[in-house]
């Protein structure tokens, strides 16, 4: 890394109505640093990038690039100064096509009297994803029906196409599965050797240790303080963040697994086709029973099985407690089962509907009175007492889901399942864009969960949450399980990647 | 002053109070123009009269534009329903079969239309089209071939006002309670709120949507026997335009073109009275030429609908206007 400096803010502040986003912020990056930027959700981190890409105006300040006055008035003018990025919110159009989405507002470049040569413009995004070694999804079909991870690599390549000297990745990882977590790591590490500079959020802690430079902590729109990745701990960071020392129990201590002889889930031999095949497993009361494997493992389709949510070409998955098989999503509704998709604003929740509705979807059929009645009080009842139990921050229920920050949402997301009384609970990536402090929230109530004998399947990307939590573990490849390793087994992050790959 | 935020937050939607400001600038609007005839018991009983036929059909249609589709086939499956009520009673001589007679048959044609929906994945604006044309064209031949008929006179006490007025007051109530307190209103907002997430949950879209198809079939059924009520038998005219006029009152009640928690009950009665005002009030201030009026009924839509939107502009996501500042980037290279 050479010592010259490429970006450097002086004094920026941005507030949003009452709220201070951005407390005098002084910054500087330097050409090939790769620079984390962390903070509990609300500290003010995704405004500060958004400043720097020209999406929203500061409201007092300086910034220079290449110490030059640099005042964005719009992503295209960032873009100019080459600088892109990579945002946390899902940022492509759904009803276009791959290729388009890579050079969206630029298509210009490809056309001809008006007409805009697809060939062409696929030829060139293709050139993008090769270039840069992302994986690519098909280029001519809409980005609508894909994985969340294919269209992150989608905006990837839209943000590398303007070949930027800063990139800002906004929450990147959280969508990525191991394999292409590794490729991006990848192409972290070539950015740098180019010189070029790179911002990272993330809320994996350990990951942003092992892949930045340097860290800049933020709390409460202020820089806390600031670290060589190579000289700190995930600890010191986690204190730094909250400014507090958090509590050691973040996952569980014990090494023994720890369940009872009931089985509460038996799938055997279930196929999905394309996604998973011959799949078999039992879950006991009071296990957690985790999964990893990479992106196209099946891990997630496991999920989505179980819960009803696929048709299964082969198998059958049974309620052990009452000798059910759940063969759509009602069945398993009907029959104390819980499921916290992956995708939270898009498959979880209605994100522009109250709190409340949000809180007392599942549960309706258990609230319902005589001739049919939902009694108002009684769903303001459940709602307010789980508002309350699980502290999300609103202004009270009647207030909408998109109001809220991620980890509140997700409070909501998970919280409305232990309403009811549940026998078997599906998580999927149930930390996915969440701070430190709402993380070992959710690691509580998984406990909690296990030890009121609930059965829990955790499938995670994140491979030391599983091995955290997880009284046995099925490593999945190519929709197969390919091992089972118990807690007091050979239980560590070698054995596990050794087999997933 | 995060007090302050909070209490911005507490306040009411605007855009929840849209049609009832609409309402009442209307009815001010036009009792002063029309010199306090608005006003009159006869002006207000003609407005509820006026209203029922878009109020019952339109609380079927509430269910099915809560779950983010449209039914507009109201006006046909209402006209089919009341030909062959009127026709079965007419050549049994059973008078009182004219009444499940028509309720079956607006049942069945919604039962095919939540068929074709939700088992076909047709999108219910095509299907609604293709019915609109042919169920008409068959209402119109079987009408050429058995003429105009009338209800059979024993059932002449429907034509009573009180009658009609307590029947309708009764099956508002039951509507009432089933969307605002029952799990089928309950689900049908969640599918219009997102069908994935309901999906997701376990809630059984595809019957759902059967079923809200259904209920508005069945509605058809019941404004059939209350139109039949009013105009004595059947007629060429007989549900012409009512679909747009249920559209037009629940959109102008404040309903979402895509539904979900947007939907509420008392929306489907304040944008039915809200339509006939205009109506009742453009013919009462001697504007009574239809084609002004109907121009003008347009143009307030239109404008209701802009304000509506405008004003629920905080329903939409930031991520969208991230995604569209970052869609807008580099234009022009």
């Amino acid at each position: 890394m050479n010592n010259e400096v490429i970006l450097e803010i002086r004094n920026l502040n941005k507030r949003f109505g009452p709220t201070h986003a951005n407390k005098n912020i002084n910054f500087t990056l330097k050409r090939g640093e790769i620079r984390g930027l962390i903070g509990e959700n609300g500290s003010g981190k995704s405004t500060l990038l958004s400043q720097i890409a020209g999406i929203q105006r500061y409201d007092s300040g300086e910034m220079y690039v290449n110490g030059e006055a640099y005042e964005p008035h719009s992503p295209l003018d960032a873009n100019k100064h080459k600088i892109s990025m990579v945002m946390q919110e899902l940022g492509v159009v759904g009803n276009l096509s791959a290729g388009v989405n890579v050079f969206l507002g630029r298509t210009g470049q490809f056309s001809k009297f008006g007409i805009i040569s697809m060939k062409k413009m696929n030829r060139a995004a293709q050139e993008q994803f090769k270039k840069w070694n992302l994986s690519m999804p098909p280029l001519n079909q809409q980005t609508d029906g894909m994985m969340i991870e294919s269209r992150k690599m989608i905006e990837l390549a839209r943000a590398l196409s303007v070949d930027p000297d800063i990139i800002l990745l906004d929450e990147v990882t959280q969508s990525l599965s191991l394999n292409n977590r590794r490729q991006l790591y990848e192409l972290i590490n070539r950015l740098k050797e180019m010189g070029r500079s790179v911002i990272v959020i993330t809320h994996d802690i350990e990951e942003m240790v092992e892949i930045t430079d340097s860290i800049t902590v933020l709390r409460d729109g202020e820089i806390v303080g600031e670290v060589k990745s190579s000289e700190t701990t995930p600890d010191e960071i986690r204190m730094m963040m909250v400014g507090r020392e958090i509590n050691g129990d973040y996952y569980r201590a014990d090494m023994t697994p720890d369940y009872s002889d009931e089985v509460v889930l038996d799938v055997k031999n279930i196929s999905v086709p394309h996604e998973i095949s011959d799949v078999s497993f039992q879950v006991h009361a009071g296990e957690i029973l985790g999964f990893c494997g990479l992106s196209d493992s099946g891990i997630h389709s496991v999920g989505k099985a179980v819960y009803g949510l696929s048709k299964l070409s082969a198998g059958s998955v049974e309620l052990k407690y009452n000798g059910l098989s759940i063969k759509k999503p009602t069945d398993a509704l009907r029959n104390n089962v819980g499921y916290v998709p992956k995708d939270r604003d898009n498959e979880a929740l209605m994100i522009h509907a109250s709190i409340k509705d949000n809180f007392c979807l599942p549960s309706l059929g258990e609230l319902e009175g005589k001739v049919w009645l939902l009694n108002p009080a009684k769903l303001n009842k459940l709602s307010n007492e789980m508002t309350e139990s699980l502290s999300v921050k609103c202004t009270g229920i009647k207030q909408t889901m998109d109001a809220l920050s991620g980890g509140n949402k997700q409070k909501v997301n998970f919280g409305r399942w232990l309403a009811k009384d549940l026998k078997l609970l599906i998580l999927d990536c149930p930390t996915r864009g969440v701070d430190v402090g709402v993380k070992a929230y959710i690691y509580q109530l998984i406990k909690e969960a296990k030890a009121k004998n609930i059965a829990t399947i955790l499938i995670s990307d994140e491979l030391t949450e599983v091995l955290g939590m997880a009284d046995r573990l099925l490593v999945m490849k190519d929709g197969h399980v390919t091992r089972e390793i118990r807690r007091d087994e050979d239980f560590t992050e070698q054995s596990v990647i050794g087999v997933m790959i | 002053m995060k007090e302050k935020l909070l209490n911005m937050k507490k306040k009411i939607k605007i855009s929840d109070l849209v049609p009832f400001i609409a309402f009442i600038v209307l009815f001010v609007f036009f009792t002063i123009v029309s010199n306090g005839k608005m006003l009159s018991a006869y002006s207000l009983k003609l407005l509820l009269e006026q209203s029922i036929l878009t109020i019952i059909a339109g609380c079927g249609v509430l269910f099915v534009v809560a779950q983010g589709s449209i039914d507009l086939t109201v006006g046909v499956n209402l006209a089919l329903a009341g030909v062959i009520g009127t026709h079965v009673a007419t050549i049994t001589g059973i008078g009182w079969l004219m009444i499940p007679v028509a309720m079956a048959v607006g049942l069945i044609m919604g039962l095919i239309n939540g068929f074709v929906v939700s088992k076909c994945k047709v999108p219910s604006f095509t299907i609604s089209i293709a019915m609109l044309i042919s169920v008409r064209g068959i209402v119109n031949y079987i009408q050429t071939v058995i003429g105009t008929e009338y209800i059979p006179g024993d059932m002449s006490f429907i034509t009573n006002s009180g009658v009609k007025i307590g029947a309708f007051i009764v099956i508002v109530a039951i509507i009432a309670y089933i969307f605002e307190f029952t799990r089928l209103g309950r689900y049908s907002q969640a599918i219009g709120e997102n069908e994935t997430t309901a999906r997701f949950v376990g809630i059984p879209v595809s019957k759902m949507k059967i079923i809200v198809f259904a209920l508005s079939g069945l509605m058809a059924g019941v404004a059939a026997i209350f139109s039949l009520a009013t105009v004595g038998g059947t007629s060429m005219q007989m549900g012409v335009f009512l679909e747009m006029k249920v559209a037009m009152a629940i959109f102008f009640g404040g309903v979402l073109v895509t539904g979900g928690t947007s939907a509420k009950f008392y929306k489907v009665i304040l944008g039915s009275l809200s339509i006939t005002i205009i109506v009742n009030g453009l013919s009462l201030i001697g504007m009574s030429d239809s084609q002004i009026s109907q121009s003008v009924e347009g143009g307030l839509l239109l404008l209701i609908l802009f304000i509506t939107i405008m004003t629920s502009k905080q329903r939409k996501h930031s991520a969208g206007k991230l995604a569209a500042a970052n869609a807008a980037e580099t234009d022009g290279e």
